[in-house]
């Protein structure tokens, strides 16, 4: 597929989506909303990825976000005493200080990537069929020790989260 | 043209399922149940709880309609009759049904009824179960295919059917396939007697329908899912493609429906024991088969 | 403008609006998703460099699927201290943490 002005429209719809849902994640007073929110943006990240034609990467990131945000969603429902934001309670602190942060992050961000001189498009990508064989290869081959290396970060991190949340009786 | 043809294709399968799923519950069959029923549905009134999350409240059926629509739109019925033929299909089918939990958890939370809650959150803990139950096995297809492309592992099945190939891989999907779509005995979400109805309960009328359509599309979805990876799909003397496909869709909806009603429901606890325990290594074993059997014998 | 500035401008408003999110709110979890949100930033911004300036090099989706896999990661682990914090204190507000004995 070739870098069409289809593409670029579709990349801004989802650019906008996933930048709209990002601000409501904060703007909301509900949690369950907000982590659904996320999701939303998060989604639509995902489809940014398909019209970036990494298909294999824009179904990864709808499969895992959509458990994720859910899970988050229940743990807010869980562990905050007004998940529904209905008590007007402020949850926030410092915010003269982070929106400085963000804006000034956000604008060296959007600096350096306009100011800058990028090298020259390239126009076409591999197909779908294509990436997703290459991508097996690469993973098999040259970045197979980044590959074991995750998986058994992916491990540790499975014990070390169900020891930690187990209850303290229950440890011995 | 071909989306219309899809589309009348998924409508007329989803009011077969109804029809079947009539059969199995009363044991009669009645060709004209679903027209009733529907029409006596959408007359009902409808009735909003009281202080719902009216977004959530709204979003919850039709998030569940189209998550089933879209894990259908990449599984062919026949060749060339595919809505869209992704390169990743077996695990776009995987990234869509994801958010039937998503629809199912806004469903529990956005009516603020305590057997609502409970229901969806019991669905989760059904999630954490079936969803390695769902990969797993489509990994060990994909490893016989070579390909993640729906079409492609149809026509990888010509010589021998996964059922035959790789039993293992099919009774744990069509295990977590039930449980994905929650029929009995895996219906903790909407668990009739217990939860009086639980995820769906306050939901009446138009959006009830919505609800009751949307979980007919996912068990078609399902079984058509079984059929395209395991059952051969299209794959068949005599019938044409989509007639195979048809027939084994309606025959797996068939068994998927009847079977529970005769096996008590799993509590949460035992179902995560099974799954955990005794579901994920022997799926692990399915992938070591599947990995020996590809290499050592000809395909 | 070329659709690469378009796709990093969206990268990088994502990530400020993470950075305001995780520096602003006092809840273990809201912190998280800014975090999300900031790694998703990240995420977009490497599929655009991947796909505009390198899509015949797969290093650039190896990357992207590491750092969704520290994204699960880090969840995992930030919940489950969430749920011993939430065991010892009853609560897992950020504000009430600043001293960690007992």
């Amino acid at each position: 597929m070739m870098a069409s002005p289809g593409q670029t429209v579709a990349l801004v719809i989802f650019g906008i989506l996933a930048l709209g849902f990002g601000t409501a994640v904060f703007r909301t007073k509900s949690m369950v909303r907000s982590a659904l929110a996320l999701l939303g943006s998060m989604a639509a990240v995902g489809g940014l990825f398909f019209a970036l034609e990494a298909e294999f990467l824009g179904v990864l990131q709808l499969m895992m976000m959509a458990t994720e945000m859910t899970i988050m969603a229940i743990f807010m429902v869980m562990f905050m005493m007004d998940p529904g934001g209905l008590g007007q309670m402020e949850m926030t602190h410092q915010k003269r200080a982070s929106l400085t942060a963000g804006v000034v992050s956000g604008l060296i961000a959007i600096g350096l990537s306009t100011l800058s001189s990028w090298a020259a498009v390239v126009a076409a990508a591999p197909t779908p069929s294509a990436q997703l064989h290459d991508l097996g290869i690469e993973l098999m081959s040259r970045s197979m020790l980044i590959f074991e290396t995750a998986g058994l970060a992916i491990l540790l991190a499975m014990i070390v989260a169900t020891t930690i949340a187990l209850k303290a009786e229950e440890k011995r | 043209m071909s989306g219309l043809v899809l589309l009348l294709t998924v409508l007329a399968g989803v009011y077969l399922v109804a029809v079947l799923e009539e059969w199995s519950a009363t044991g009669r069959l009645l060709l004209g149940t679903p027209v009733v029923a529907g029409l006596a549905q959408l007359s009902r009134e409808s009735l909003v709880p009281r202080k719902p999350d009216r977004l959530l409240f709204e979003t919850a059926p039709a998030l569940l309609l189209v998550a089933a629509l879209l894990a259908a739109a990449v599984l062919p019925l026949a060749p060339g009759l595919v809505a869209v033929d992704l390169a990743t299909g077996a695990l776009f089918v995987n990234a869509a049904l994801a958010y039937v939990m998503v629809a199912l958890v806004m469903a529990g939370w956005a009516p603020d009824a305590a057997y609502a809650l409970i229901g969806g959150w019991r669905f989760l803990g059904q999630l954490i179960a079936y969803s390695m139950l769902i990969v797993m096995p489509l990994t060990a297809v994909a490893m016989r295919a070579q390909s993640l492309a729906t079409t492609e592992i149809v026509t990888s099945q010509a010589a021998l059917w996964n059922v035959l190939a790789q039993p293992l891989g099919f009774a744990l999907f069509w295990l977590a396939a039930m449980a994905l779509a929650f029929v009995p005995p895996f219906d903790l979400p909407v668990a009739p007697g217990e939860l009086a109805g639980g995820v769906f309960a306050e939901y009446t009328g138009v959006r009830l329908a919505i609800v009751r359509l949307g979980r007919l599309v996912l068990v078609l979805t399902l079984a058509l899912a079984v059929v395209v990876f395991f059952l051969g799909g299209w794959l068949g003397a005599l019938l044409p493609g989509w007639g195979w496909t048809s027939l084994k869709t309606l025959g797996v909806a068939a068994v998927m429906l009847t079977v529970g009603r005769y096996v008590p429901r799993l509590s949460p606890d035992t179902l995560l024991a099974w799954a955990w325990k005794l579901g994920i290594p022997l799926a692990l074993v399915n992938i070591l088969w599947v990995g020996i059997t590809l290499l050592t014998v000809q395909r | 403008m070329s659709p690469l500035v378009l796709a990093l401008l969206v990268g990088a408003g994502l990530f400020g609006i993470g950075l305001y999110g995780a520096l602003s709110q006092t809840n273990l979890v809201m912190i998280m998703m800014g975090i999300e949100l900031m790694l998703g930033g990240a995420l977009v911004n490497l599929v655009t460099f991947w796909r505009y300036l390198h899509p015949d090099v797969y290093s650039g989706q190896m990357f992207v699927l590491i750092v969704m896999t520290a994204m699960a990661v880090e969840m995992a682990v930030g919940f489950a201290v969430g749920i011993a914090r939430f065991r010892a204190r009853g609560s897992v507000e950020m504000e009430e943490a600043v001293e960690l004995n007992g």
